[in-house]
């Protein structure tokens, strides 16, 4: 039976590293391969023996496919190809191949910060990973083999996130990644044709809200830092090198300008740059106005944001500062933050999710009093905020993908199980289709009836036309023939041509059934009234009685014999080929309800 | 237990228990395990029980609420089962009937949150957690816990059904283990109760037509073998091989990957002498298709103690894929083949001509377990080397099509594995490995000339011309010397003068990938044989050096750093210099890396250009040799800048080698000279401390001492602790102690540590230096150093404090990620 089957690794039922495995038509996929920044050991990655034990890894796995360069959906990737030994293709996007390596970095600079981390992937490792990528563009087939075929589509979350349909023959799967069907400041919105998948396997981190428009948290978020500003404080944004950085650089650089601001914006650390760098090179994945604005002038050059130094820190006076890394747990931002939490007039705006361990965590959970190294205890004064920009669809959006898409099945991933429950229930009422929402590990299998392409020999064709029917689209018709499976191939021929073909002799095969009827006459005498009856009955065929007293009907031959117990009654032998498969078992059912009264 | 977290815990288990709170952080709970596992394994969990009556409320609370998460009633069946691995723990929740409840039939397992994967899994981990003594045994037997893990066996989840075989194996175990175990005979009918139930359904499940059944059975078994090492594990295998074997009279043998996994966990623990599982592994080996068949055979191979003739069997199996595709290609009836008088077996041509992805999946088996095969000491002897060569050249040749057999069957798998990159990158990887050994001239002519086939192809992709440079390189660094000669024998020359053409090329290609492994060719190849006439006089008749310093400005920062260690290494062995006027190349590329260090936007090429640097400096290279001390402040001047901390740090390992040759090594030889350098001469030292003051290496090295990233930070503390132990020896003459020059640059330096560091520490006289050293208390700011950056914030008191901190503050951030 074939059937699609999907086990999340990652991702199933959880938000905290996507990495789920698709098997379709024979092939195995993995799609992302992400981490979890929450743990320090082994519990980061996803557990990959569920794959190895199924014998070595690029013999299983027929590809990778990376959504986009979050580390919640690569972070994983040079540990699994460098570490665990995949050695077969990834593919992402041209700008995700770009900006992932950058990412790898920053983690494993964090990784390698920490104490007993040594057994981490170097950076050698990360540039061998990232060239057995194979970059693919929107929209583009890309064969991965003679049978796999993988599609991207935008999808807005971040610079180069895609969403990708993977195709084997007529059985397709779509997966999103994270989406965001609103576009924003820097990004467009995703997009997909209706493609109708056998199945959709969608993130669900917002299952159950209804966001509100991405303006007002914009609209707060520079009221907030105008007023620390204002009154001579400064603002630490900190940040992941990459996405919300340059989001959040385009709103303060239009605001800057238009207000006519003079205290100084800075982005820490050199990797900012490189970010930007990318930016401007992949304009082209970046929404439609920045795309026309950059006709007249290059939206990421900045004009208020400069390279900071270490020394602007101790600048007396308002700024802005942006520092790496984004939950304040090592680092410059760290740095920049322990100098300036004492100050009441400053400000800290946490743009991000931050995991459990973290400074971040801590002052987002309103803790003011934090134990650092030495048993220093550093009180918080200044002001701390949370702005969440994170760009993933909401409980509307997914619907109108779905919508979009027009799936089979839907399959859950990447949100909260109670969440996930909600929005199932409201995916299978609106769209009559079944919904899925796996926990990690739990393997969800879809029967499905792929349609497999025939070839027909011309004469068999010629021989149906000759029977004057045009063939019609819309009304399906029988056709009889012999077919014939090699080399992959599969043809459907006439039955003389397969014997040829095959060197084959024929065999008749005749079919017999004796029915027994009630007729106290002798057998010549109960031949003729079963010949008279089918005569009357069957007017369209031809029915012989033959000299030898038996009869036939096209190919049926009907005997009559006497019962060798009982003689009241007579046997009637019925026999027939298989082209007459239909009338003999007519012929035998009609003539089970017995011969009509002679009159 | 810290008092602190004492003192937490109530209000944390009343959170907990309560199901309008929703837990923080998913990883929260799983470090809140990881703290009580680590808290009872370093002292009594009855005391801790005792000590905080709280956990045993909140695992009674938990049984009664109604509503509660899944993921807290995972949490406490785990945590039960973490207080209960002690026995006098474990009869202390007994005496409150709190196990039963938790784990017996009135417990989650009969309710509805039964259906949650997460407490199935919970319910498996605590139970494996407490199996650790003989009351836990009678009690699993009690609760009827067995059946259910068989039950569970089956789960839907794969890491609850994997978890459940593992538990059914660490009971057996337990069961197996204990005071009786050296007395226990091998046969099954006197093992405990307990032990037989767990076998007897492995007997059931081995007899059992279902096929998820007996893969079950099989993998339970492959655990115990691969895990359990007592006697009794004997007496298991004389009892169920029987019904193992009968598994391989079923065609298609049934669950063929999982026997062949248990197959081979017997073997690695069984003793050499058991004839019979010689018996079973031979018949399986000739059961299985040749795509099942090829990890048994490596596993057999990989064996210390097996017959001859089974070793013989299985080498057979490998190789008979390669066997018909040697066959298969021979234009004439050749010298003798891989297997002699077997080859082309019917089974394995069907095989491999059933379907492409048949075709492709064995030959890249093949050729996998055969590399993985080739480096062991236990490889077959002898080893086939010149046809395993011609057999991965024939491959090689299919795939790009320039094979053209004549045979029906060479003819089809040509059409098969034409462009096929999968075959390819396993060909190339195999072709590399047999490297190590030698073969008749004639063939390794073909392996070159193949090489240079895939090297030139525009059809290559990308990770294949990599595979083709590291195999290329295999080769020629393990090419024979002509005797009585250093230089390399006429054929790797003459391979030479057509290779760097073709490298020149792909420096070129406009994809950053193959241009970044042709420079890491490049880079290997100079640095082996960089000082070989014939490679030098090649090189420097090709515009291979000059492409390479082009690559130095590749828009790709890859690239640009492989540029740099590649033009590093060729001037190095004087390959970058035209011979007519060697200085001015030379200066120019000190002049651009420097360019590239201070200017380059990305990472990757200004660390490259500090490794480069460091070795050129070790090396002692000419033109640093000219002016080291020029060259020294200058690089230190441009890493001090860098916001990378990798090139900081790399700053330091050069300032590290600058150090040691003027004051002497650090003295590798013996483990304490870290810790007890010599002292240095007064002369050479007072000399050597102008030229650190002059080269401002005092300032580079206190600013990287406070530096936010940890790794710069230690390796500056290690730098001033040598440099002090070398110049200022406890117990010497206080130079300068308490001139104003050192108070205002203690003052600059406390303040550098409150991170400050706007200000220079301005020139330092070297008695300044020598006293700053014994002031700053390296020792103190080394340990504090060796703790994790954030050792702090993972201590289970921030834990404790976070979970607490974050009940009621939830709300927008909490289904918030990236």
């Amino acid at each position: 039976m074939p059937e699609i089957r999907v086990t999340p690794l990652g991702a199933g039922q959880d938000v905290g590293r996507s990495c789920i495995l698709v098997s379709i038509a024979g092939k195995n996929v993995m799609l992302d391969c992400g981490m979890h920044m929450g743990f320090s050991d082994d519990r980061r990655f996803p557990d990959f023996s569920y794959i190895t034990r199924s014998g070595r890894l690029t013999d299983f796995l027929d590809c990778v496919i990376i959504s986009h360069f979050h580390l919640d959906h690569c972070g994983a990737l040079p540990y699994f190809s460098e570490m665990v030994g995949y050695d077969g293709p990834i593919y992402m996007t041209q700008p995700t191949q770009a900006i992932c390596p950058i990412l790898l970095e920053d983690y494993r600079k964090i990784a390698v910060d920490k104490k007993g981390e040594a057994n981490f992937f170097t950076s050698q490792m990360i540039k061998d990973c990232m060239k057995k990528v194979v970059a693919v563009h929107l929209h583009q087939t890309v064969q991965v083999d003679d049978e796999l075929e993988i599609k991207a589509y935008y999808a807005g979350h971040v610079l180069g996130a895609a969403m990708f349909q993977i195709k084997v023959g007529s059985e397709s799967v779509v997966y999103t990644g994270d989406y965001n069907m609103t576009p924003d400041r820097h990004l467009g919105a995703a997009w997909i044709d209706k493609c109708r998948p056998n199945l959709l396997i969608t993130e669900s981190t917002y299952a159950t809200t209804i966001r509100d428009s991405k303006r007002c948290r914009e609209r707060d978020f520079l009221k907030k830092v105008h007023e620390t500003v204002e009154r001579g404080g400064k603002v630490l944004i900190p940040v992941f090198a990459l996405g919300r950085a340059q989001e959040l650089c385009i709103l303060l650089e239009t605001f800057w300008e238009r207000m006519d601001l003079k205290a100084p914006i800075y982005f820490s650390t050199g990797l900012t740059e490189k970010a930007n760098h990318y930016y401007k090179l992949f304009i082209p994945w970046t929404n439609q106005k920045i795309r026309k604005t950059f006709v007249q002038r290059n939206m990421f050059e900045f004009k208020h944001i400069k390279a900071f130094d270490r020394a602007f820190a101790d600048s007396p006076g308002p700024m802005v500062v942006f520092a790496t890394p984004g939950m304040l747990h090592a680092g410059q931002s760290l740095q920049i933050f322990r100098k300036w939490a004492g100050n009441e007039k400053n400000m800290v705006i946490m743009p991000g999710y931050c995991v459990q361990g973290t400074v971040g965590h801590k002052i987002l959970s309103g803790q003011r009093k934090l134990e650092m190294e030495g048993r220093q205890v550093l009180e918080v004064k200044m002001q701390v905020e949370y702005m969440s920009f994170s760009a993933h669809a909401d409980a509307k959006g997914i619907m109108q993908l779905v919508g979009q898409a027009e799936p089979e099945n839907v399959l859950l991933v990447h949100g909260e199980a109670k969440k996930m429950e909600f929005l199932k229930q409201k995916i299978e009422q609106e769209f009559r289709v079944s919904c899925y929402m796996p926990a990690n590990g739990e393997t969800v299998t879809l029967p499905t009836s792929p349609s497999i392409p025939v070839g027909i020999s011309l004469g068999l064709l010629k021989r149906e036309m000759a029977q004057g029917l045009l063939p019609d689209a819309k009304k399906p018709r029988l056709l009889h023939g012999t077919l014939i499976m090699k080399d992959s191939n599969f043809r459907l021929v006439s039955s003389e041509q397969a014997l040829k073909e095959l060197g084959l002799a024929e065999h008749q095969l005749r079919f017999t059934c004796r029915v027994h009827l009630h007729d106290t006459r002798k057998e010549q005498e109960t031949a003729v009234r079963v010949y008279s009856h089918l005569k009357s009955v069957l007017k369209d065929h031809c029915v012989q009685h033959l000299p030898d007293g038996s009869v036939t009907v096209e190919s049926i031959l009907i005997q009559a014999a006497a019962h060798s117990e009982d003689p009241g009654t007579k046997v009637l032998l019925v026999s027939w080929t298989y082209q007459d498969e239909e009338l003999g078992s007519y012929l035998t059912s009609l003539l089970k309800k017995g011969l009509p009264q002679a009159s | 237990m810290d008092p602190e977290c004492s003192r937490l815990l109530p209000a944390l288990c009343a959170v907990l228990a309560d199901p309008r709170q929703p837990v923080a952080d998913d990883t929260c709970l799983e470090k809140l395990l990881d703290w009580f596992t680590a808290v009872t394994e370093a002292g009594s969990s009855l005391l801790l029980l005792q000590e905080n009556p709280c956990l045993v409320e909140l695992l009674f609370h938990v049984l009664k609420s109604q509503d509660l998460s899944s993921r807290i009633l995972s949490f406490s069946l785990r945590l039960a089962g973490i207080f209960a691995a002690q026995e006098n723990c474990f009869q202390y929740l007994q005496q409150g009937e709190l196990l039963p409840m938790l784990f017996g039939e009135v417990g989650p397992l009969g309710g509805a949150a039964w259906t949650a994967p997460a407490v199935r899994s919970g319910w498996i981990q605590g139970l494996r957690t407490l199996a650790q003594h003989p009351s836990a045994l009678h009690f699993l037997a009690a609760c009827g816990a067995v059946d259910t893990i068989f039950s569970l066996q089956g789960d839907p989840s794969l890491f609850v059904a994997s978890a459940a075989g593992q538990l059914l194996v660490h009971i057996l175990d337990l069961a197996m283990r204990g005071p009786a175990e050296g007395r226990r005979s091998l046969q099954a009918c006197d093992w405990p109760a307990c032990a037989q139930k767990i076998v007897g359904h492995i007997e059931d499940s081995l007899c059992s037509t279902a096929i998820p059944q007996v893969t079950q059975a099989l993998s339970v078994l492959t655990t115990a073998f691969g895990h359990c090492h007592g006697l009794w594990t004997q007496g298991l295998w004389v009892r169920l091989s029987p019904l193992v074997a009968r598994l391989l009279e079923k065609d298609p043998v049934p669950a063929s990957h999982s026997l062949v996994d248990l197959l081979l966990s017997v073997a690695r623990s069984a003793p050499s002498s058991d004839r019979g599982l010689w018996e079973t592994l031979a018949q399986t080996l000739s059961h299985l298709s040749p795509t099942q068949a090829g990890p048994l055979a490596l596993g057999i191979l990989k064996l210390q103690d097996c017959p001859q003739v089974l070793r013989t069997q299985a080498f057979g199996i490998l190789l008979q894929p390669l066997a018909c595709v040697l066959e298969a290609a021979a234009q004439a009836p050749g010298p003798p083949g891989l297997l002699e008088g077997a080859a082309g077996d019917s089974m394995t041509v069907d095989t491999l001509l059933s379907s492409k992805s048949a075709c492709v999946g064995l030959l890249c088996c093949a050729l996998a377990h055969l590399g993985l095969l080739q480096p062991l000491p236990q490889r077959p002897s002898p080893w086939p080397q010149a046809p395993l060569l011609g057999a991965a050249v024939t491959i090689l040749r299919l795939c790009s099509g320039s094979a053209a057999p004549t045979s029906d069957v060479g003819g089809r798998l040509c059409a098969i594995l034409v462009g096929c990159g999968r075959v390819q990158r396993a060909a190339l990887d195999f072709l590399g490995a047999l490297s190590q050994g030698t073969g008749p001239q004639e063939l390794v002519t073909q392996v070159f000339s193949v090489l240079l086939e895939y090297l030139v192809s525009p059809e290559s992709s990308s990770m294949v011309l990599k595979k083709a440079f590291q195999a290329t390189l295999r080769w020629l660094l393990s090419s024979p010397k002509t005797p009585g000669c250093c230089d390399l024998d006429p054929h790797t020359q003459l391979f030479l003068t057509e290779l760097l053409p073709v490298l020149q090329k792909r420096l070129c290609s406009p994809c950053w990938e193959v241009r970044d492994s042709g420079l890491e060719f490049l880079t290997q190849m100079t640095r082996h044989w960089g000082g070989q006439a014939g490679f030098r006089q090649a090189l420097l008749a090709s515009e291979v050096p000059e492409l390479t310093k082009q690559l130095l400005r590749d828009p790709e920062s890859y690239v640009r750093a492989s540029a740099v260690t590649a033009t590093g290494q060729l001037s190095s062995w004087g390959l970058c210099a035209s011979p007519e006027c060697p200085g001015a190349q030379q200066e120019s590329l000190l002049v651009e890396l420097l360019h590239i260090l201070s200017t380059d936007s990305e990472g990757f090429p200004r660390r490259a250009v500090m490794q480069v640097f460091t070795e050129w400096l070790r090396d002692g290279h000419a033109d640093v040799a000219e002016d080291a001390e020029r060259f020294v402040a200058g690089v230190l001047q441009a890493a001090s800048r860098d916001l990378d901390w990798e090139v900081r740090a790399q700053g330091l390992e050069l300032a590290l080698v600058f150090l040691e040759q003027l004051l002497g090594q650090r003295g590798s030889h013996c483990p304490y000279a870290e810790a007890l350098p010599e002292t240095a001469p007064p002369g050479v030292l007072a000399q050597a401390l102008q030229v650190l003051c002059r080269v401002q290496l005092f300032e580079f090295a206190f600013r990287a001492l406070f530096d936010c990233d940890r790794p710069v930070a230690q390796k500056s503390c290690d730098l001033l602790l040598f440099l002090r132990a070398k110049a200022a020896p406890c117990g010497g003459p206080q130079e300068a102690g308490d001139s104003p020059n050192v108070a205002s640059v203690e003052a600059t330096l406390q303040r550098w540590q409150a991170g400050e560091q706007g200000q220079p520490l301005g020139y330092l006289e070297p008695g300044a230096v020598v006293a700053l050293l014994r002031s700053v208390d390296l020792e103190g700011l080394r340990d504090t150093l060796a703790e994790s950056s954030d050792h702090v914030e993972k201590s289970p008191q921030s834990l404790l404090q976070d979970m607490l901190a974050a009940v009621g503050v939830l709300g927008e951030n909490e289904a918030d990620c990236y």
